[in-house]
């Protein structure tokens, strides 16, 4: 009896080790260390539906975006210059090449949307894309600079300016065509 | 006599280099580290038409077939997150959901950066991005990770690089409405994107792989070229369950891998689809290790790999896949 007294108390002690390693273990795990404030991006239910353009706006849209089907490829065009400048052979001839025909599509199509005209409620659109336009042909600008005097500094520079340009552009877009990229 | 003495001493010989060869082998497996792996859930894409996510699936109305009787399925944008010793990996980068792309129809985006935190990461510790392909749902965010050297395919640049310069305006857009691209050679290659993708080459942190390459020992990025895009690739990773292999949307689907059928037909040619899932197998002995980056059936146990899972921010899901020996769980 006596023997199996101790046997029982000797279970009670291995049992409470047990859920107090346990418990120790549990508090150790590593946790989250983001605070709820950084969980602020809403869902799509409490996120209001885009708005519906108007007939107007709609006209506008649809005449930018001639433009803008253009500016987008060549926006990635630039990028690839640069990727092809850096990954093969360093010719600033070919990279002079690659950017002269973007700078004058950018400066072009800054010209051509700045002579459009929004409907009132999309003129901050109109002026934003307008920028952007300017932003590229400034990018182009610098990267053939670039291909005459070889300061690495403005292909730094020509690549935050396409960075803003590009934003620029998705701004727009979120607006005016918020189907223009899929999921893939 | 004297020739049965040769042949013994000829077998002992042969024996005592096999014996040596194992033994070098084991020495060079025991050297491999075994990694961890964790699988985030960047954003997810709601109520995609099942038949265009996989066309073998298409909704019937009406029908009572399995593969025809679902008409819409929810995709995860899933980010492969690797540790192997020191070296941080991340196979993928989702998107960046801004004010001024919101992806109407998506939802539960957390920023990279945050969901690193929450398994204990930082983004500056990420030492290398391995992109599956250079889709604009896969490769955003990277300059998030400011260290981080990025891997991609010479042929993945080289064929968008083709397709931009196409004469004919459809074949070399980028983008889809309205009246844009589907399914075109350059379609979903964003500016922002690639823009990020050039500054790594600009600031000398791209490693552009031509075909099979070895990142770290055991760790093996593998071609799979035309399985989703033109320069698509896979990556291989020991770990404590075996080898990982992770296919971006080379495996968008798990189903698809276990019956083979075909998933997330972009620039892709289904043969090449269907031998990077065999290589999969190959690799891997069977379909359970694949990881797959759209799989609608992720973090439930019908996926079982990405079973062990919990709900981090915004709703989004983490997994934890495989522990190294002494890795500690990072599931709160």
């Amino acid at each position: 009896m006596p023997r199996g007294r101790s046997l029982l108390l000797a279970g009670v002690v291995v049992a409470l080790a047990a859920t107090i390693g346990s418990a120790w273990l549990h508090e150790m795990r590593p946790r989250s260390v983001v605070k709820p404030a950084a969980q602020t991006v809403s869902t799509s239910a409490e996120r209001p539906p885009p708005r519906a353009l108007t007939a107007d706006e709609e006209r506008f849209a649809t005449a930018l975006w001639a433009v803008h089907r253009e500016a987008t490829r060549s926006a990635v065009a630039m990028s690839f210059a640069g990727i092809t400048y850096q990954t093969e052979g360093r010719d600033a001839r070919a990279l002079a090449r690659k950017i002269e025909p973007l700078a004058k599509f950018f400066q072009d199509a800054e010209m051509r949307v700045r002579t459009m005209s929004p409907p009132p409620p999309l003129s901050n659109m109109h002026e934003q894309y307008v920028d952007a336009m300017a932003l590229y042909a400034n990018a182009a600008a610098e990267m053939l600079k670039f291909t005459e005097d070889g300061d690495s500094q403005r292909l730094h520079a020509a690549h935050r300016l396409d960075l803003r340009a590009s934003e620029d552009m998705l701004r727009v877009g979120e607006v005016l065509w918020p189907g223009q990229y899929k999921p893939h | 006599m004297r020739k049965r003495a040769l042949q013994i001493r000829l077998s002992a010989w042969t024996t005592v280099i096999a014996a040596l060869l194992c033994l070098l082998g084991a020495t060079a497996q025991a050297q491999q580290p075994i990694c961890s792996a964790w699988l985030i859930e960047s954003s997810r894409f709601m109520n995609v038409p099942f038949g265009a996510f996989m066309p073998d699936r298409t909704f019937v109305p009406g029908s009572t077939k399995p593969e025809s009787n679902i008409p819409s399925v929810d995709l995860p944008v899933n980010i492969g997150v690797i540790k192997c010793g020191s070296e941080l990996i991340l196979y993928d980068t989702g998107w960046k959901q801004q004010d001024y792309l919101k992806m109407t129809g998506s939802d539960h985006w957390a920023p990279l950066a945050d969901q690193l935190k929450v398994l204990g990461f930082n983004a500056a510790d990420v030492t290398k991005v391995v992109i599956g392909h250079a889709h604009w749902d896969h490769a955003g965010q990277l300059s998030d990770l400011p260290n981080a050297v990025l891997y991609v395919q010479r042929e993945e640049l080289k064929a968008i690089e083709w397709a931009l310069n196409y004469p004919e305006p459809h074949i070399r857009a980028i983008n889809s409405d309205p009246g844009g691209c589907n399914r075109t050679p350059a379609c979903g290659y964003m500016p922002l994107t690639m823009e990020e993708v050039y500054g790594k080459v600009l600031k000398g942190k791209a490693v552009i792989v031509d075909g099979e390459t070895e990142i770290l020992p055991g760790v093996r990025i593998h071609p799979a070229f035309r399985a989703h895009t033109a320069g698509s690739q896979l990556l291989e990773v020991p770990t404590s369950i075996g080898k990982l292999v992770f296919g971006s949307d080379a495996f968008s689907s798990y189903e698809g891998i276990r019956d083979w059928m075909t998933a997330n037909v972009q620039q892709t040619d289904t043969v090449q689809q269907f031998l990077a899932y065999e290589k999969c197998y190959k690799i891997t002995g069977g379909y359970s290790n694949c990881v797959a980056a759209h799989e609608p059936l992720s973090y439930t146990d019908k996926y079982p790999l990405t079973k062990n899972s919990w709900v981090a921010l915004n709703g989004g899901r983490m997994a934890e896949i495989a522990l190294a020996p002494g890795e500690k769980s990072r599931k709160p």
